[in-house]
């Protein structure tokens, strides 16, 4: 018995308890209607939103940070602290105005000097910055609500690169603030965003609180994901940390905390069973699982061998491993666009579809060169999703009649050896699992897992002018029509040249005691439009 | 004795400064990179090494060792790497909970475990004796998490009595403070209460086959005044030790119970930490448990002399 069934089988016990009518007067009290408690998915250990890109990070900094443009839910940047914008005829030149109102939570006005600052600094840490600055001419202010940026060539993709969820997100802070080095932590936490940050009540891996910004103006429109009114019904938002999934479930049903970000799937079936918690899809885009495979060491420098993984491979192994019998939570996914996006196409994936050959697959392991070298798979323990991913693989290359070297570490010892160029032999590594939020893989601009463009390319280094062609021509694309006929061009040429091998797309679940409304679905946990009865 | 202390004091900086040389190096070598972590996912292999030179993490061994020791001694524990923060203010936002849930433990367990140790030799051999080292091995086998779980399960979501996880500062209440403790102790304390049982049983059955123990006996004394005033004193020094050794446990402990029960302890800090190779923290954290775990020793030897006189520094 190990500690996952242990816990599994008292979650369960103590659902059934609770279902079944165990009440009695609380000891443990819930917080007050205006305190909502949440569970995030990860500690808040930094609150540098551009010099630390972890998720959890950009969650919370959404709260604290307002941005010029906002996503909505069909994937368009709306406009939220900008009033109107201008382009020049040529593309070259955008002006921008802010809407009246704007304050940051110290209290001085939000001025387009600010603004020229915080996007400087994003622009030195974001791919879609980088690309901005490459062709920058000039970004300045031209009075305190105007701020203009000349470019070199048009670049079409502006107010999405301003608008988008993907972290860093350009997210907008005073000028003193954003003026620290992008690559050192600043200090000061003072966004304009709906929430103020209380630095005095942080405990980094315990607890983090946001409090309403009560000089906040929220816009008119309906808020839609990250887009429109960011209307703030509670006074006070608590993160509690949680690592152990079992103590989270338990409060959840004890009322101690009222909303958690991401239940995990072993602990579903209780949350649903219990009357006072609602449990939904919490992030619609899901995630896309990546099995990564590095191009510069034999055999998988050969196509043929990346091949011969893509032709033997099944998605529904390692979606299973990972969700189990819960059919609503996965997808097959024979492309690497997030299924249910515009974007998405299976063009050129065939190689993922239908009954799996693993005779074939040996074979074009043998024309790629193998001879039973050991093949050195990296795989985090101490992360469900990627030690799900590992043993499913570690079958598959048995299965392929692969000598496995199996080396089984933590998520911190992956991210340190993925990044090693050297032989396998010599510590570096053949493969290793991970999985990419959906919201990342709606189209190549923050997709950089995507990138084919060798050294420069994301860990693996995969090398294909193809795939790296039709990105350029992404960015370039004017119409959503254009852009679709191009992400068929660039999914072919991925999986024709196994960029990554995508395990699948998965989805998971959030859960909220009843008393709170308002939980909406979106790429990232949203907090306004949510209140709670006491 | 006063020289003693000092001695045994003046003793831990060599101890301390081994420490210190060992858990760098182990550190340095450890697999692992913090700009990696920071970076994200999405970095660039030039924004990880510019995150690494901002930190310091590119420079030699020595160069980094040597920076680390000369802030130490200025008393600086340095800045974790992630939050910013300074170590020592981390630390000692998290030194209550960890403190109030050992102590809690400590009490729990030395007002259980001895007098359970005591019942079982006074009728060794009986059932009574057998029952409670059943319980003894019970305590021993199952893993912390795993009485922790069945615990919140019986006495916070089936009888509602006290809270799944978190804490209560004791500035808030006593009574806040204790029922959020209450369930974490016990189920740290399981392992440490078997311990001591099976310790103080052993050491009380040999000290009840002495020969003043028969004296006693034949003199008319009453078996209360045997058990707790003649014989639990002369086995009190392996029983000492034992609590002693046992601070060790608990720290061990308090890092797997913390998590189970949400505690903002030390603990926690640790294991956060290290998965993150957040070096400063680790470094800060060690250099205190050594630091602890050198004056318990101290505290025990010097409790020595207090249960038997025989024993002189």
């Amino acid at each position: 018995m190990d500690r996952r069934t242990v816990l599994k089988g008292l979650a369960g016990a103590s659902g059934l308890a609770l279902t079944g009518g165990f009440a009695a007067p609380a000891i443990a009290q819930g917080a007050s209607a205006k305190t909502l408690r949440f569970v995030p998915q990860a500690n808040l250990a930094n609150f540098d939103p551009i010099w630390g890109t972890q998720y959890v990070v950009r969650n919370a900094a959404a709260m604290v940070w307002d941005t010029l443009y906002g996503i909505d839910d069909q994937f368009v940047p709306q406009r939220q602290m900008v009033e109107s914008e201008e382009v020049s005829s040529d593309g070259l030149t955008w002006t921008f105005k802010l809407r009246p109102g704007l304050k940051f939570h110290d209290g001085s006005p939000v001025l387009a000097k600010d603004v020229v600052a915080s996007l400087t600094r994003w622009s030195a840490r974001d791919p879609m910055g980088l690309m901005l600055k490459a062709i920058q001419n000039e970004l300045t202010a031209v009075d305190d609500k105007t701020f203009k940026w000349v470019l070199k060539q048009p670049y079409p993709k502006m107010l999405f690169a301003l608008g988008k969820g993907n972290a860093p997100c350009a997210f907008i802070m005073p000028e003193r603030i954003a003026q620290t080095d992008p690559f050192k932590q600043m200090s000061e936490y003072i966004g304009s965003g709906p929430f103020k940050f209380a630095k005095s009540e942080w405990v980094p891996g315990a607890k983090a609180v946001f409090e309403k910004f009560t000089d906040y103006v929220p816009r008119q429109e309906k808020p839609v994901w990250l887009a429109g009114g960011k209307q703030v019904l509670i006074d006070r938002v608590e993160w509690v940390i949680m690592p152990d999934p079992a103590t989270a479930a338990a409060a959840l049903q004890n009322g101690e905390v009222d909303w958690w970000e991401n239940p995990i799937t072993d602990l579903v079936p209780v949350l649903k069973g219990n009357k006072n918690i609602g449990v939904d899809i919490g992030d619609p885009l899901g995630n896309v699982g990546a099995f990564r495979i590095n191009h510069l060491h034999a055999p998988f420098n050969n196509v043929k061998a990346r091949r011969a993984i893509l032709m033997a491979m099944s998605q529904e192994d390692y979606m299973r491993a990972l969700v189990g019998d819960d059919n609503s939570l996965w997808k097959p996914l024979p492309g690497v666009f997030t299924p249910g996006t515009p974007l998405y196409t299976e063009e050129g994936g065939d190689i993922l579809k239908g009954k799996r050959d693993i005779a074939a697959a040996k074979k074009l392991l043998e024309e790629a060169g193998y001879k039973g070298e050991p093949i050195t798979c990296v795989v985090a323990q101490d992360q469900p999703i990627t030690k799900a991913f590992g043993d499913v693989t570690a079958d598959l290359l048995k299965k392929l009649g692969m000598t496995v070297d199996f080396v089984a570490t933590d998520w911190g010892t992956v991210g340190a050896r993925r990044a090693l160029k050297t032989p396998p032999a010599q510590g570096g590594w053949h493969m290793f699992h991970t999985w990419h939020a959906g919201a990342d893989c709606i189209n190549p601009a923050a997709y950089n897992a995507l990138r084919a463009n060798g050294d420069k390319a994301w860990f693996g280094w995969p090398d294909s002018p193809a795939v790296e062609t039709e990105v350029t021509n992404w960015f370039n694309a004017k119409s959503l029509d254009e852009e679709k006929v191009v992400a068929g061009r660039i999914n072919k040429a991925a999986i024709d040249d196994v960029v990554f091998a995508p395990t699948g797309f998965f989805l998971g679940y959030t859960a909220w005691r009843k008393t709170v409304s308002g939980v909406a679905k979106g790429p990232i946990p949203l907090f306004w439009g949510v209140s709670k009865t006491a | 004795m006063l020289a003693y202390a000092l001695r045994r004091v003046l003793s831990t900086l060599p101890v301390m400064a081994i420490v210190a040389l060992f858990v760098f190096s182990l550190l340095y070598i450890a697999p692992g990179d913090p700009a990696v972590v920071i970076a994200g996912d999405q970095a660039s292999p030039a924004d990880v090494e510019r995150i690494r030179a901002n930190l310091g993490l590119d420079q030699p061994f020595l160069v980094q060792f040597g920076s680390w020791v000369w802030r130490l001694l200025h008393f600086d524990l340095g800045t974790s790497i992630f939050t910013n923060l300074p170590v020592a203010a981390m630390i000692a936002q998290r030194i209550e909970p960890t403190l109030s849930l050992m102590m809690v433990t400590l009490f729990l367990t030395i007002f259980i475990a001895v007098p359970l140790g005591v019942i079982a030799a006074w009728k060794a051999g009986t059932w009574i004796d057998r029952t409670i080292m059943a319980f003894a091995v019970f305590g021993f086998s199952v893993p912390v998490f795993v009485v922790g779980y069945i615990l919140a399960y019986v006495f916070a979501l089936q009888l509602d009595w006290l809270p799944v996880q978190g804490y209560t500062p004791l500035a808030q209440g006593f009574w806040p403070w204790l029922q959020n403790l209450i369930l974490p102790a016990v189920a740290l304390g399981c392992v440490y209460i078997a311990l001591i049982a099976r310790i103080t049983r052993a050491a009380m059955l040999e000290v009840l086959q002495q020969d003043y123990i028969r004296t006693a006996r034949a003199k008319g004394l009453g078996q209360g005044g045997i058990l707790f005033i003649h014989a639990l004193k002369n086995a009190a020094v392996p029983i000492v030790t034992v609590v002693g050794i046992g601070i060790a446990l608990l720290i061990g402990g308090a890092v797997v119970t913390e998590s189970v029960f949400a505690i903002p302890g030390l603990g926690r800090l640790t294991i956060d930490a290290i998965l993150r190779r957040d070096y400063p923290v680790i470094q800060g954290i060690v250099l205190l448990f050594s630091f602890v775990y050198v004056l318990v020793n101290l505290l025990i030897d010097i409790t020595y002399t207090l249960v038997d006189p025989r024993i002189r520094y």
